[in-house]
C-alpha cells in the first residue's frame, strides 16, 4: 500500500509548495493513472513515491509517504528502489548502456539477482516488452519508442512490487501505446504490482486504470474510479484536462436527460450506451 | 505545390525508408501523415524541407527539384517545427528568437521588427522572457511563432502536440488553424488522431515506407483496411460510429456517418426522439384495439 498523507513539498529553489495538502491511499496491485495539466505537480508526486524527493531534490518534506509501510525520507534510495521501479520521462537520461542487452543486466547485476536467475529474467522482459529481436542492438540506433520499450523492459525485469512510468507512451504511436498500457496492466494483475503512470493520454488511463487522479495546482482534486471521476467533465476541462471523445459523447447524453447510465470509459462503453438511448 | 515522383530515400545509402512514394500537396492543404513508428512520416517531412535529398525520384517545391534548391532557399518556402521545441530555440530572449530567422539571412531591420512585435503581441509573449525557462507548452508556441513569423508558404509540423496538455495543445492546433485559413500549406505528423480529426482535411496513410491509402480525412480513417494496415484507430465518435453503423438496422441512418460530438449526440437524440414517438404511436394502436370493458 502507498499512502500519503497530509503531504506537501516546496523545491529549495521554488517560491511556493508544488505539491500542498495530498492525502492519498493506493492499495496493493492497483493500477493508478496520474494526470493533469502541465506543471499540476503530477511528477513531483510520483518522485515522492521513489523517493526521488526528497533525497535528490531537497527541499521542504511536509506531511508523509509510505510505500509498504517504508517512510520515504527514513528510508534510503537504495532500499526504495528495491521495492519501487522508475521510468523517466527522458528516456536517453535513463540509459546507461551502449546495448540493449547490458542495458537490462544493468539493473539485474547491481541488484545482485542470482546468475542462474538472469538469463530468464532478461529474455522475460525482452520478449514480454515485444523487443527479443532487439536484444544485440545498439541503443543508439533506435526509435525513441524502442527505447521506451528497453527502459521498461530494464525495470520491469528488476520485478519491482511498485512501477512509476512518467509519460512512457511520449513517443509511441497510438497502437503501440495501446499495447504498452495493455502489457502493464496484464503484467500488473499477473504479478500484483503497484502501478503509477504519469499520462497526457486520458484515454488510454479511461481504459486502463483502476484509479484515476487528477491534479491541479499541486493539489488531487478527483481521485477515484475513472468512471466516477470522468462524469465531472465539465470540471475537469476547467482544470485542462480533456475527457475522451467516448466519454464525452456520453455525458452529453446524461446532461440532456436522455442516458441515466454512468460515464463511458472506452468506444465500447460510448457505443452501448448510444445503443441504449437509441432502442 | 509539393509534388513527390517516386520517391525513395535511405539514411545508409542501403535499406530504404521511403519506396517509390509520389503525391501532390497543392497550395493550401492541410494534410496529416499517420501511420506507426517507423512508417516513413518523419523521412517525408524531412524530404520537404530538404534536409534529406531523395535516392531516387524526385521531389519538387513549385516545381523546382530540393536538389536544385540551396537549404536557405527551401528554408524561405518552406517552416519546419521540429517535435522537441528545444532543437530549435537557440537564442537568450524571446525577441531575439523571434528575430533569428530575420537576422540569420541578413533580412533584419524595421520591417522585421515590425513583424516581432506582431507576433509577440498575437500570442502574448513576455518579448524578454528567457525561452528556456518558459514551459514546454510555450517553448512550443515559440518555436512555432519563429516560424509563423517569415510567412512561409509552407509550414511542415513534426508532432506538434506531443508532451503537450490539452490547454497547450489547443492553443498550437489553433495558431496553425489560423495559418493554414491564411493561406499557407500545412503538412503534419501526428499521432494524435482526435487533433487529426478536428484540423486535417487530407490524411496519407503510411506503412513501412509506402503510402496505403490517401483521401479526405474521414473517408481514410473509416476504412477497415486502411485502420488494419497502417495500424491506426479512427478518433473515438467515429469508431463509435463505425460501431453502431455495423448494426444493420443503424446502417444508413446519421449515426453511422457522424464523425464530430455534435453530429453524434444530435444524430443519437433524433434517433431516440424517433423510437419514442413510434413506441407512442404503438401505445396509442394497441390502446384503439383493446376490448373495451364494461357489459
Amino acid at each position: 500500500m502507498i499512502e500519503f498523507r497530509d503531504f506537501s513539498f516546496r523545491y529549495r529553489e521554488g517560491d511556493a509548495p508544488v505539491v500542498r495538502d495530498v492525502t492519498l491511499t493506493i492499495p496493493d496491485g492497483c493500477f493508478v493513472g496520474i494526470t493533469g495539466a502541465a506543471g499540476s505537480g503530477k511528477s513531483t508526486l510520483t518522485y515522492a513515491v521513489n523517493g526521488i524527493i526528497p533525497h535528490c531534490y531537497p527541499g521542504d518534506f511536509y506531511g508523509a509517504v509510505t510505500v509498504e509501510g517504508m517512510d520515504t525520507v527514513e528510508t534510503s534510495l537504495t532500499d526504495l528502489s528495491r521495492a519501487v521501479g522508475s521510468v523517466c520521462q527522458d528516456i536517453d537520461s535513463q540509459m546507461v548502456s551502449s546495448i540493449v542487452e547490458d542495458e537490462v543486466l544493468y539493473g539485474l547485476e547491481n541488484f545482485g539477482v542470482p546468475r542462474d536467475e538472469v538469463e530468464a529474467r532478461l529474455a522475460d522482459a525482452l520478449e514480454l516488452m515485444g523487443i527479443a529481436d532487439l536484444r544485440h542492438r545498439a541503443i543508439d540506433s533506435l526509435s525513441g519508442g524502442q527505447k521506451q520499450k528497453v527502459a521498461v523492459a530494464s525495470i520491469i525485469a528488476l520485478r519491482p512490487r511498485v512501477l512509476v512510468l512518467d509519460e512512457p507512451t511520449a513517443e509511441l504511436d497510438p497502437a503501440s501505446s495501446a499495447a504498452v498500457f495493455d502489457l502493464l496492466a496484464t503484467y500488473a494483475r499477473e504479478h500484483g504490482t503497484t502501478v503509477i503512470v504519469v499520462e497526457q493520454k486520458i484515454a488510454l488511463l479511461a481504459e486502463h486504470a483502476d484509479m484515476l487522479v487528477i491534479v491541479d495546482g499541486g493539489r488531487v482534486r478527483f481521485a477515484g474510479a475513472p468512471g466516477e471521476v470522468l462524469e465531472h467533465s465539465a470540471e475537469l476541462l476547467e482544470l485542462g484536462v480533456n475527457c475522451p471523445r467516448s466519454t464525452s459523447l456520453v455525458n452529453r447524453l446524461r446532461a440532456s436527460g436522455l442516458y441515466a447510465g454512468p460515464a463511458a470509459r472506452d468506444v465500447a462503453e460510448a457505443a452501448a450506451a448510444c445503443r441504449e438511448v437509441i432502442a | 505545390m509539393i509534388e513527390f515522383r517516386n520517391v525513395s530515400a535511405s539514411y545508409d545509402g542501403e535499406l530504404p525508408v521511403l519506396r517509390d512514394v509520389s503525391l501532390t500537396i497543392p497550395d493550401g492543404d492541410f494534410v496529416a501523415f499517420a501511420g506507426t513508428n517507423g512508417a516513413g512520416k518523419s523521412t517525408t517531412m524531412r524530404l520537404i524541407n530538404g534536409l534529406l535529398k531523395p535516392t531516387s525520384g524526385e521531389v519538387l517545391l513549385d516545381g523546382v527539384p530540393t536538389t536544385a534548391l540551396r537549404t536557405s532557399e527551401v528554408a524561405r518556402k518552406v517552416g519546419f517545427l521540429f517535435q522537441n521545441p528545444d532543437r530549435q530555440i537557440c537564442q537568450p530572449t524571446v525577441r531575439e528568437e523571434l528575430l533569428f530567422g530575420f537576422t540569420a539571412v541578413g533580412e533584419g531591420g524595421p520591417d522585421a521588427e515590425a513583424c516581432v512585435d506582431a507576433m509577440i503581441e498575437a500570442f502574448g509573449f513576455d518579448a524578454d522572457a528567457e525561452p528556456f525557462l518558459l514551459n514546454r507548452g510555450t517553448r512550443q508556441l515559440l518555436a512555432l511563432a519563429s516560424i509563423i513569423v517569415r510567412e512561409p508558404d509552407v509550414v511542415v509540423l513534426d508532432e506538434p502536440t506531443t508532451g503537450l496538455d490539452y490547454r497547450e495543445c489547443a492553443k498550437v492546433m489553433e495558431a496553425v488553424g489560423r495559418l493554414n485559413a491564411a493561406g499557407a500549406t500545412v503538412v503534419m505528423v501526428c499521432h494524435d488522431m482526435e487533433v487529426v480529426g478536428d484540423y486535417a482535411r487530407r490524411v496519407i496513410a503510411m506503412t513501412a515506407g509506402t503510402v496505403v491509402d490517401d483521401g479526405p480525412t474521414f473517408k481514410v480513417l473509416r476504412r477497415p483496411e486502411t485502420l488494419r494496415r497502417a495500424h491506426l484507430l479512427p478518433p473515438q465518435v467515429t469508431e463509435v460510429s463505425m460501431l453502431l453503423g455495423a448494426d444493420p438496422a443503424l446502417a444508413g441512418t446519421a449515426v453511422a456517418r457522424a464523425d464530430t460530438l455534435d453530429e453524434m449526440a444530435a444524430a443519437v437524440a433524433a434517433l431516440a426522439s424517433e423510437a419514442a414517438r413510434a413506441a407512442a404511436r404503438e401505445r396509442a394502436a394497441l390502446g384503439a384495439c383493446a376490448p373495451m370493458g364494461g357489459e
